[in-house]
């Protein structure tokens, strides 16, 4: 089960609003390989894992995503925050406000909603890890992609960390993968 | 609650210790045979469990079971994770 804990897992405090910042930092709240799908990913597949190692670090990182997936809808309400329809139209997010306002709402960059479609859980350990590894390159790619676009220190701190941790979960799956794959050899 | 410095101070602490727990865990997972992780490990809850009692001793409940207990529903204070800590 889970516990909340009324605390971001790294601090998140942005002094600057920028509407247009928040549309490109929102694909990774629902966007095709953002923190929803990398959470529900691994904590969907869990339930199939065997290993008992396995099962505990898609649980494990499945947790983390979540609390990453707080953080993202943290940083995009704190760049909104009292920006009304007019701002939002200045910095070319003007469709963003028709739709949810200052709503945080799972969806890409370029608006197309969440979807499952996104992820897999296939039932086979070494499918799902392979899977998982590739999962958090992508999410390291699209975070590389947001800190060329970013010049708020005050977000791309936040970014970096999120950023080095697909970096360390790749490392423990990649781990987890040798595990699977010397058992069956 | 104390002033908002200290607090900020106080759950970056908690942030920090937290942050080494939650990375030893990681590693645990798929190194659950090495005994020197292990002792770091406990070492690490240790201390997120004093550095949140610290934070909680002084600005306000991390988790709902720690609310209410001056008989005021003090869950509600604080800072929720959409929010800016001062």
């Amino acid at each position: 089960m889970f516990i909340f804990e009324k605390r971001t897992q790294f601090p998140v405090k942005i002094n600057n609003k920028n509407p247009k910042l928040a549309s490109y930092i929102l694909s990774q709240y629902g966007g095709p390989d953002g923190e929803l799908g990398a959470s529900l990913r691994y904590l969907s597949q869990r339930f199939a894992q065997t290993d008992k190692r396995g099962i505990a670090l898609l649980t494990d990182i499945g947790t983390e995503e979540l609390g990453h997936l707080e953080m993202i809808g943290s940083i995009v309400t704190q760049l909104t925050k009292g920006e009304g329809a007019k701002s939002f139209d200045r910095y070319g997010v003007g469709d963003y406000y028709v739709d949810h306002a200052n709503g945080v709402y799972p969806a890409s960059a370029a608006g197309v909603p969440w979807s499952a479609a996104t992820i897999q859980s296939k039932a086979d350990p070494i499918a799902d890890i392979m899977e998982d590894m590739a999962a958090e390159q992508k999410a390291r790619a699209t975070y590389d992609n947001i800190l060329r676009m970013c010049d708020d220190p005050d977000v791309s701190n936040v970014i970096k960390f999120l950023r080095a941790r697909e970096v360390v979960h790749f490392q423990r799956f990649g781990e987890l993968l040798n595990i699977l794959q010397s058992k069956i050899k | 609650m104390e002033n908002n410095a200290n607090c900020a101070q106080l759950l970056r602490n908690v942030s920090e210790a937290c942050f080494y727990a939650t990375d030893l865990k990681l590693y645990l997972d798929t190194h659950p045979d090495d005994i020197r992780a292990l002792e770091m490990h406990r070492e690490a809850c240790r201390q997120l469990k004093a550095c949140k009692e610290a934070f909680e001793n002084c600005c306000y409940p991390l988790q709902s079971c720690c609310a209410g207990d001056d008989g005021e529903w003090d869950w509600l204070m604080g800072c929720w994770p959409s929010e800016r800590l001062v």
